[in-house]
């Protein structure tokens, strides 16, 4: 009997569910990666690198490639740092508890807040009325646009990737050996310098390229605040598309970024990942047994870590309040008028919105545990390929995937275009991913010998799955289902190309907005957001307590990876 | 009643072969035609070395891993390619295993909600045996709060609740502290003599061996080496390994003079001694080693004594008394127990040597 046969034979529910994955991942992975490619390389079905050739030898578009790199670059260096300084100051400092979970709001408001949440408070402090450079320092005609303001607002955005990524590692790191470095006659700085930064150097080039990856395919940022000076692909790509409908042309600049993003992910994914020393197990290490940092170095730390939360919190503080008066800048009386706007002009995109999340939400969260069990647990050929294909929608920049979509599923065999289940298929294929990563790291950790157990007490392999390893990767599950459902209430750089009149989406609506210059409903907008993720969040928290599941922390990294 | 009272059977592992492929060696054995004969209700201890393929052989027992070769039996039923769910065994892992999502009776009644016992009966048989195991009270504590000592007994009563033609035990002790080890390790004994399950049971402690088991099979790269009762393994080694394996032993060169009757006149420490033979197949003239256990010398006055030691160096260690003798040029090690104060031996004093009778056998030169 042939291999797949006898299997099917052992295991039918596994087959059926491995060839499930395979159709839904080659349709909504594969082919319109496909699509996209064949678009950029045949023109009328024969091989021609002719609109290849016109954007590669643009200037301007050469301009926006290199701009990208160097905006990934600093927004990378500049995010690591701060995001080491909260790490370090979080994890050796001592902090009373109160101050650790300030610390952790803040960081997370950036990473769950809709796209241009920065960006708009940037205008608003440093714009030509902002309050910062017009009314506090009375300085006129400035310009906020270009790249030291989006370098800024994008390293605020990101730099809470980098603090979680690097937060587990330090404080993973055996205090043991710190104190054995100490007990050797080396100073703190010299413990820091020698131990510590060295076992966190993978963590802090892991940080980079997550950062890096971010910045690079970040599209709501520099359209709004890196201004004609300074243009970078993933708005080109959108405005070559959405203003001179060229979706050849989109597709060219959009598959530019494809090379430096598939180079930083594989670097992260497989070089950057096998150099840990410290196995980060989501127990931290017990306190550090003495006093690692000098108390004025504490106090500094402290104080560069305040400086950054103000800055957190007033950008965050400016927006509700942009949401509660006439015209910030302007007139500043109290009103809910912008709050009404959105929930009578802008309800259908609340109303769509919610009704996209809630549908992506379950689909991905099924998706990652299924597909990340199958490929951890289940031996069938091909699933280290199905592993690695499940990540492609996630590891490439919104952008592409966005353009891939639109040009796949625009014409017949497929037509998708219009519908919900297209924005649906979009993030439950880019982001239920991360619940896969959750699966596998999860199962990972649990011991085969529960599974074993189960059976040497005579229970059957479904009944195994069912009774051990579902409530055991149940974290995992509703930890995916956060991030999908707090990814389809914020993500836009993929789904501004899938948007239509029937479905709309409110991050759509914010940079609708932002164009019109209505920045109140906009703010409202960004403010409704940000409240319904916590609100999730927060359930889902009790969700996972409810099943004696620590795993909101597990979530929130997992935002950022 | 409604499950049907196991009759207790024997298990036979009839020449089994287990291949992995090795990263660097290529492929190994991990068990090679390995056979072993265990009684109903015997304790049989698997003993050796890591990685000389006891777990192995007990995985494939469990069926966890599947035979390249070989047959296994329960009672004369071929089992090589029956599921492990089916086989009716209780397995207790060496890191327990415990389902950290379930509690103490939650764990223990899973084997019981499997097999669809009616829950008045599991919940009977699980307050039995958490009272059996000594855990009564415990019922709704989870794994991540117990301590290693009642984590294992938790794992000892949920393999033990299914009543499993067979019990088979992967290091169960390696987790716990020297004193918990000694503790669990009677009440395990005692628990199997009490319920008379066929057991085998892995480790790599040799005195654990001894003091659970029946008979004891050593293992040493993937193959059975000898298997028998701890003092046949102890006083008559079929090898060196067994010999260096299985307690403290001297080895002494000698050069073999005449046999008869399986024993020996051998020429060692400048004399000639007595032996058991180890096996057949030895001719006069033959360089061999002389297996003899440090308790088995014996310290006596140095006057008149016709073979003669000095003391290099000795151990009080209250019980007993370590020395390092140098007999002609051989150093040997001898023990014997603490005594009265001031009865003790000096260093570099001279004293007679004379050994147990039957203390000695004798092996081949050529190492197994």
């Amino acid at each position: 009997m042939p291999a797949p046969l006898a299997s099917f034979r052992r295991d039918p529910a596994v087959s059926l569910t491995v060839f499930a994955l395979w159709a839904l991942l080659a349709l909504f992975v594969v082919y319109p990666l496909a699509t996209l490619l064949g678009r950029v390389l045949f023109d009328q079905g024969t091989f021609s690198a002719a609109g290849l050739l016109t954007i590669l030898t643009d200037k301007h578009q050469v301009r926006a490639f290199w701009n990208s790199l160097l905006l990934a670059l600093l927004v990378g260096i500049g995010g690591t740092i701060v995001g080491f300084l909260f790490a370090f100051t979080a994890a050796r400092c001592r902090l009373p508890r109160w101050l650790l979970t300030a610390i952790d709001v803040a960081v997370l408001l950036p990473l769950v807040s809709p796209p241009f949440t920065t960006a708009i408070a940037m205008i608003f402090s440093f714009g030509p009325r902002g309050l910062i450079t017009y009314d506090l320092l009375g300085l006129k005609g400035v310009t906020v646009y270009g790249l030291t303001s989006t370098m800024l607002s994008e390293a605020v955005t990101y730099f809470p990737i980098a603090y979680l990524t690097l937060r587990p590692i330090l404080a993973a790191i055996d205090s043991n050996v710190e104190g054995m470095a100490l007990s050797l006659g080396a100073s703190r700085w010299r413990v820091f310098r020698t131990v510590t930064l060295p076992l966190t150097i993978p963590g802090l080039a892991n940080a980079f390229l997550l950062l890096f990856a971010a910045s690079l395919a970040d599209f709501a940022t520099p359209l709004i605040l890196a201004g004609n000076q300074f243009p970078v692909l993933p708005t080109q790509a959108y405005l070559q598309i959405t203003g001179m409908f060229d979706l050849r042309g989109g597709a060219v600049l959009s598959l530019m970024l494809l090379f430096p993003a598939l180079i930083v992910f594989l670097l992260q994914r497989y070089w950057v990942g096998r150099r840990f020393y410290v196995t980060v197990t989501g127990k931290g290490a017990g306190q550090t047994p003495f006093d690692s940092v000098a108390p004025v170095i504490r106090y500094a730390l402290l104080a560069a870590c305040a400086l950054v939360t103000v800055v957190i919190l007033y950008f965050y503080a400016l927006l509700l309040y942009a949401s509660l008066v006439k015209a910030l800048g302007a007139n500043h009386t109290l009103t809910l008028q912008h709050y009404k706007v959105i929930f009578t002009e802008g309800w259908k995109a609340i109303r769509d919105t919610l009704i996209i999340a809630g549908f992506a939400m379950p689909l991905g969260g099924l998706y990652g545990i299924l597909l990340g069990y199958l490929v951890t647990r289940k031996a069938f050929a091909g699933r280290r390929t199905m592993e690695m294909v499940s990540m492609i929608n996630y590891a490439l920049p919104g952008t592409i995937v966005g353009i891939a979509y639109l040009i796949a599923f625009n014409d017949p065999p497929i037509e998708l275009t219009g519908t919900a289940l297209i924005i649906v298929a979009c993030y439950v294929f880019r982001y239920g991913p991360t619940g896969i990563r959750a699966t596998v790291a999860l199962l990972q950790q649990i011991d085969k010998s529960l599974e074993e157990a189960s059976q040497g007490l005579g229970a059957g392999s479904s009944t195994t799955f069912r009774r051990v390893t579902l409530p055991l990767i149940l974290p995992a599950f509703f930890a995916g289902l956060g991030v999908v459902f707090i990814r389809s209430m914020t993500a836009i750089s993929a789904t501004i190309f899938l948007v239509s009149i029937s479905w709309t989406l409110i991050t759509v609506k914010i940079l609708e907005n932002m164009t019109e210059l209505s920045l109140g409903p906009a703010a409202a907008f960004s403010v409704l957001v940000v409240a319904i993720v916590f609100v999730v969040i927060a359930l889902i928290g009790r969700l996972l307590r409810w099943f004696r599941a620590p795993g909101v922390g597990q979530m929130t990294s997992m935002l950022g990876g | 009643m409604t499950d049907v009272t196991t009759e207790t059977i024997g298990v036979h592992v009839d020449g089994v072969s287990k291949i992995f492929a090795h990263r660097v060696k290529g492929e190994v054995y991990a068990a090679r035609d390995v056979r072993l004969d265990v009684a109903p209700g015997e304790f049989l201890t698997l003993l050796g070395p890591s990685g000389c393929g006891k777990t192995t052989t007990l995985r494939m027992i469990a069926g966890f891993e599947q035979p390249d070769a070989g047959r296994i039996l329960f009672g004369g039923q071929d089992v090589t390619h029956m599921p492990t769910n089916q086989r009716n065994i209780g397995f207790v892992f060496q890191n327990y295993a415990l389902f950290p999502h379930l509690s103490v009776a939650e764990n223990v009644a899973y084997g019981l909600e499997v097999r669809g016992l009616p829950a008045r009966e599991t919940a009977q048989r699980v307050r039995d045996v958490l009272q059996l195991v000594g855990l009564k009270g415990y019922e709704q504590q989870f794994s991540g709060q117990l301590s290693g000592g009642e984590q294992q007994r938790v794992a000892l009563a949920r393999a033990i609740v299914i009543r499993p033609r067979v019990l088979l035990f992967d290091e169960p002790l390696s987790n716990l502290d020297a004193k918990l080890r000694v503790q669990m390790r009677t009440e395990i004994r005692d628990l199997q003599r009490r319920l008379a399950i066929t057991t085998v049971y892995v480790t790599h402690d040799q005195e654990e061996a001894m003091a659970v088991s029946d008979r004891i099979a050593v293992m040493n790269q993937g193959s059975v080496v000898q298997d028998g009762t701890a003092e046949d393994l102890y006083h008559r080694p079929e090898s060196e390994f067994v010999a260096t394996f299985v307690g403290r032993v001297n080895l002494v060169p000698g050069r073999i003079v005449a046999v008869a009757d399986g024993e020996a006149t051998v020429a060692a420490l400048g004399t000639q001694l007595r032996a058991h033979l180890a096996g057949s197949g030895f001719a006069a003239g033959e360089a061999v080693k002389l297996v003899l256990r440090p308790e088995a010398v014996e310290l006596v006055p140095g006057a008149g004594a016709s073979l003669k030691a000095t003391v290099r160096s000795r151990m009080f260690l209250g019980e007993k008394v370590e020395y390092v003798l140098q007999c002609a040029d051989v150093t040997l090690q001898a023990v014997r127990s603490g005594g009265a104060p001031g009865a003790d031996i000096a260093d570099g004093a001279v004293v007679g040597l004379c050994f147990a009778p039957g203390a000695l056998t004798v092996l081949p030169e050529r190492t197994s």
